[in-house]
């Protein structure tokens, strides 16, 4: 038997064997009333729901609302008087196609590199490796409360590895997290045991188990782990401002935060323009937030799609 | 019997030894990495033990034993703060993981596939919002434009509510920030319970039902079950930073406004305000390390718990 | 010459031209009138605050071009924002980072770097450069000397640099208030705009000002200190940097010789405008958020037309202000208000004439002939201007003798860099209040040099207790300077945390110093 076939027969091995514990087979029930439980939850979720979407409607409106409204209220839930300035200044003359070039090529790149180190590290602190994984969690964990600090580091890229101006000067010094290597630690932990003894018993090495059966069955933390990295990546200014000085290979995060901090400064500095003078810097901060949360957008749909019920079981089949 | 041994013997160790070189190799990028990028710059933590000077740099600046840690012990403000930054730490742990498990338990319940993906976005994204805008928020509510009374305010008045002038009343503010913590972290968390909750299949529920059970009583005895390892991970993860106070937010928020010092001051902006214009780097080196020796412990004692309390999903 | 060098030959060839170039740069040195000696090379690096200007590599390039004609290198900048500034730039100092000049001040790190010696002491090789030299005032120059040593290039471009009120012309005309020349006038236009305008607050305070409202900085007088706007030459306050606490010094005292500070708080005039803050907090004079409010929201609600007044101080940048003002309210206009008691000419403000931003040379691999040259070429006005506000007539055009016309979006941080008093242009839309007041700030016969205006605290022996005291201050003292609290029970708390985080070291060490400074005066 093929080691595919028999990944098939072992997953519905899987159900069986969770079934059991629960009932044998029996007819399909018929339709229930929504419960106490389930009618609590779409009521909580709802509130919660509003709780995070009225701020975050705030932060919308107020970054279409023109700047002496926001000014002189505050705040804005409806976007009158309707003002695109902020994002005529974001959008023109910051080099943000250059930007976009940039992040893209951080996130891709590092969040590649980052689910494939931290799920194989992951992996190996999960098996329980007498004299191996013990020492390993306690060597990850580690530099999650002891850090050199910001000149060791600087000193580290620039002058050791020689990655000043590099791209991979902001992916290599946040590549790797220690609270999302255990989180996969602990996911990986509650893959059911069986289905992998099995497979070893037929034969199948430790990285063929890994590659071909555990990271199949484990799709929904994979998802998570690229989403939280890709929005880290996404995300990262400084390392960009400690290590990149050239202008054209800024990431798009950096220099809406140069814009927003110049902005905000630039009506005090002598012989400024008179667009500069009367730039929106309420309105500016709004539509910076806006653009930083709308690739999440984009980038949020396509984790979920891995967040479907039964993903590890049968996922094979045929 | 003794001669099948021996023949399968060599073989199962050599399979076994072959495996076990596999996942070193899985491991060896990871390793790499830490020694070079987390190790290697830890080779810096020296410094807190040096009279730092911007000419000698880290490894020629002179030493100076312990004198870098009497700053922080002779202020005073000592017992206050590390008080504050603890408490603070424990209430945003125990907040944003209730939270996000109970999030995560709830929306296990939403049945409409539309519905679940948009309440799961809408909750996700507070987490990206910067501490400077969640602070210009926060003064719209609390504050509003003047100074005299924001949203809130308005909205206690017509209730006939006593309106604190919020930003002078520093007894709120780690309810306030507690809140803006489960705002900022409860959708973050949840997403990766979801995680868990998405390997229970359908099936199980249903034959639950069956057997009369609530989905009060599934979430229960079914779900949270499965999701008690990760929530034990994030705890002692979370206890060993709980030394570490959240600067970001907390200094985006309270900045230099004194009033609020007393209940809101942790150890992270105390540093940073004390050595802004000083600059000394060996002391706040050494007040970084002081955290981490303190984490390193608490973390300890929360492993050898959590030993007790679950072997099979304990980290270590 | 052979075409063919063999490794050691050409590290012995750099050897010379090393030794050529050190010979070369002392000649120049010594004939003043030398201007484009090629003996420097290479680029000069300079760490700048704010972003790249738009248009920055066009200009940047033209400069260039005339650049390495007279001097044989170039300029290249890295733009570092100003929220990450203080700390990158320290950063930068202490890794060890390559460049030749950086934008430091006693607010940033300066006087910590000049101790643990990262800086070039430039006392003698300004007098190499000419075209320096003849933009740099000689006023300027020993003002800025610590204990006789120049270590940075200031960078300024006043005499004297007072705070003061700018107000809305357009109110106080509705109120028939004239002119504004003393405190009291100036008070009724508070209580006037408080009783009239419903929807505008009077006075605008922002959390970045703190001390400002209530003591002056190293000079002339906190911003609500009636007492001290007629009298501006009696009390003089200075602090350890990064101690938060000012020390008050009666001039009269000091002219004796007697060193005798005090802390702020044992000042009747600071604690009068202390009670002057909370009523004007009381009475709605002031902005309640004042605390929390940062800046920049403050100043975009300034702009709507939500204040009736905000603080300004004499740099030419007051009027900034109007352009975004006017499309609030159109018939909107500012004055320039300093409540001295009579004429802008009828008091002689303290100052000590240092400047607020200087110009160092990195003493650790930094060229320091090539950052006076640089510093020498950007000292002519064509070099100046095009640096400063773009390309003539693409980016800007003159107005005027001395006024600019910027036409694109071009904005260069100069007082990093390029500040001459004499050199810079003031903005097309200053007022002509402003314009009293700048040109009354340039000339140094407009202010009395204080006693101690050369003196630098040294906050090395007492560190620690700098820092303690830092906290202190901004626990007890910030609510006090907002108003927010009430003043005796907050002054009570103030005295005794103060106390306890080493108020007598700290004032020790003060009278130490200053009696030594002013014994080495004579």
């Amino acid at each position: 038997m093929s080691v595919e076939a028999r990944i098939d027969t072992l997953s519905d091995l899987g159900v069986e064997m969770v079934l059991d514990e629960i009932r044998p087979k029996a007819a399909k029930a018929p339709r229930r009333r929504p419960d106490a439980f389930q009618a609590t939850s779409y009521v909580v979720i709802t509130i919660f729901s509003l709780f995070c979407l009225i701020p975050l409607w705030m932060i919308v409106a107020g970054s279409f609302t023109d700047e002496s409204e926001l000014a002189a209220q505050g705040y804005s839930f409806w976007p009158a008087p309707f003002s695109l300035a902020a994002y005529q200044m974001l959008f023109t003359g910051t080099g943000l196609l250059n930007g976009y070039l940039a992040s893209l090529f951080i996130t891709v790149v590092g969040t590649a590199l980052s689910l494939t180190c931290t799920a194989s590290l992951a992996w190996v602190i999960a098996r329980r490796l007498p004299g191996i994984s013990r020492p390993l969690t306690i060597f990850a964990y580690i530099p999650m409360l002891f850090t050199g600090g910001l000149v060791p580091l600087y000193l580290l890229v620039t002058q050791v590895l020689q990655l000043s101006n590099s791209w991979f000067s902001v992916i290599l010094p946040i590549m790797l997290a220690p609270f999302l290597i255990f989180v996969a630690v602990s996911f990986f932990r509650q893959l059911p045991e069986e289905i992998l003894d099995s497979a070893r018993i037929d034969g199948a090495g430790e990285l063929r188990v890994f590659f071909q059966i555990v990271l199949p069955l484990s799709k929904p933390i994979l998802a998570v782990l690229g989403l939280f990295y890709a929005v880290t990546y996404w995300n990262e200014w400084f390392m960009a401002l400690l290590f990149i000085s050239d202008p054209d290979k800024f990431p798009l995060q950096l220099i809406l935060q140069n814009l927003i901090s110049n902005v905000t400064n630039a009506a005090s500095l002598p012989g400024a323009s008179a667009a500069q003078a009367a730039a929106p810097v309420y309105q500016l901060r709004f539509a910076m937030t806006v653009l930083t949360i709308a690739p999440i957008l984009f980038a949020y749909p396509f984790a979920q799609r891995y967040f479907v019920k039964g993903l590890t079981l049968g996922a094979s089949k045929g | 019997m003794q001669r099948s041994t021996t023949a399968t013997a060599p073989r199962r160790r050599r399979a076994a030894s072959r495996g076990t070189i596999g996942l070193l190799l899985l491991a060896l990028p990871g390793v790499i990495w830490f020694l070079v990028f987390a190790y290697g710059p830890m080779a810096g933590l020296v410094v807190a033990f040096k009279d730092f000077n911007v000419s000698d740099g880290i490894f020629g600046s002179p030493w100076n034993g312990l004198q870098n840690f009497v700053y922080f012990f002779s202020s005073g403000d000592a017992p206050r703060i590390v008080v504050n930054t603890i408490l603070l730490n424990a209430l945003f742990l125990a907040a944003s993981m209730a939270a996000g498990l109970l999030l995560a338990l709830m929306l296990n319940e939403i049945k409409g596939h539309v519905t679940r993906r948009f309440g799961q976005s809408v909750i996700f994204f507070p987490y990206f919002v910067s501490p400077i805008v969640i602070s210009i928020i926060l003064q719209a509510i609390l504050a509003g434009v003047g100074g005299r009374g924001g949203m809130l305010n308005d909205f206690l008045n017509v209730f006939d509510l006593p309106q604190p002038n919020w930003y002078t009343t520093p007894g709120a503010w780690p309810w306030i920030l507690t809140i803006v913590k489960v705002w900022q972290l409860g959708g973050y968390t949840s997403v990766i319970f979801l995680a868990a909750i998405t390997s229970i299949p359908e099936e199980v529920y249903e034959a639950a039902a069956l057997d009369g059970a609530s989905r009060a009583r599934m979430a229960r005895s079914i779900t949270t079950p499965l999701l008690l390892p990760t929530l034990g991970i994030l705890i002692v993860l979370g206890v060993g930073r709980i030394f570490f106070g959240d600067f970001a937010t907390i200094y985006a928020i309270v900045g230099d406004n004194g009033t609020l010092f007393p209940t809101t001051d942790v150890i992270d902006t105390y540093v940073f305000r004390s050595l802004r214009t000083v600059g000394d780097f060996g002391t706040t080196a050494a007040i970084g390390l002081f955290q981490s020796l303190v984490g390193f412990v608490f973390v300890t004692a929360a492993v050898l718990v959590q030993r007790r309390i679950d072997k099979e999903g304990s980290i270590l | 010459m052979s075409t063919t060098i063999s490794r050691r030959g050409f590290l012995a060839l750099g050897g010379t031209a090393a030794l050529s170039l050190g010979l070369g740069a002392s000649l120049v040195g010594c004939s003043p009138s030398t201007s484009g000696s090629t003996s420097l090379s290479g680029q000069s690096l300079a760490i700048l605050p704010s972003t790249a200007p738009t248009g920055w590599n066009t200009v940047l390039a033209k400069f260039n071009a005339g650049l390495k004609k007279a001097h044989g290198f170039e300029l290249n900048a890295q733009f570092i924002n100003w929220t990450n500034y203080a700390q990158q730039s320290l950063l930068k100092f202490t890794a060890g980072a390559k460049f030749d000049t950086a934008l430091q001040a006693l607010w940033l790190n300066m006087a910590q770097l000049q101790q643990q010696k990262a800086l070039v002491d430039l006392t003698d090789h300004i007098a190499k450069w000419p075209n320096l030299s003849k933009q740099l005032a000689p006023e300027l120059i020993a003002s800025n000397k610590w204990s006789g040593h120049l270590w940075g290039i200031p960078q300024v471009n006043s005499a004297g640099r007072v705070q003061h009120f700018s107000i809305r012309k357009d109110l106080a005309d509705k109120y028939g208030i004239d002119s504004i020349q003393d405190f009291d006038t100036l008070e009724k236009y508070f209580y006037d705009v408080k009783q009239k305008e419903s929807g505008i607050t009077p006075f605008a305070v922002s959390s970045n000002q703190t001390f400002e409202l209530a003591i002056g900085p190293q000079g002339p007088v906190g911003l609500f200190d009636a007492a001290g706007w007629q009298n501006p030459t009696q009390y003089f306050n200075t602090l350890f940097a990064g101690s938060g606490l000012y020390f008050s010094f009666d001039e009269a005292k000091l002219a004796t010789g007697t060193a005798d500070p005090v802390p702020f708080w044992e000042n009747p005039q600071i604690v009068d405008t202390l009670r002057r803050i909370r009523k004007y907090y009381q009475d709605g004079i002031i902005n309640a958020n004042g605390l929390n409010a940062d800046s920049a929201t403050i100043q975009a609600q300034f702009q709507a037309g939500k204040f009736g007044g905000q603080w300004a101080i004499t740099d030419g940048t007051a009027s900034n202000a109007l352009v975004a003002l006017q499309k609030a309210v159109p018939n909107a206009s500012l004055e320039e208000v300093l409540p001295f008691g009579g004429a802008l000419t009828s008091q002689k403000p303290l100052q000590t004439f240092q400047a607020d931003n200087l110009v160092v040379v990195n003493a650790n691999g930094g060229d320091v002939d090539r950052a006076l040259a640089l510093q020498d070429y950007v000292s002519i006005q064509e070099n100046h201007d095009l640096l400063a506000y773009g390309i003539k007539g693409t980016d800007w055009a003159p107005t005027g003798e001395n006024g600019v016309k910027q036409l694109s979006s071009y904005s260069f941080p100069g007082f990093a860099l390029l500040w001459r008093s004499k050199l810079e242009r003031r903005s097309s839309f200053m007022t002509d209040s402003e314009k009293q007041v700048f040109d009354w700030a340039q000339d140094y016969g407009n202010f009395t040099k204080a006693t101690l205006a050369s003196f630098i605290p040294d906050v090395t022996p007492v560190k620690q207790a700098a820092a303690s005291m830092n906290n202190v201050i901004t626990q007890y003292a910030n609510p006090l300077y907002y108003g927010v609290v009430d003043v005796d029970s907050q002054l009570s708390k103030l005295k005794s945390a103060a106390a306890s985080a080493g108020l007598s070291t700290l004032q020790n060490e003060m009278a130490k110093q200053v009696g030594a400074f002013l014994k080495a005066q004579g």
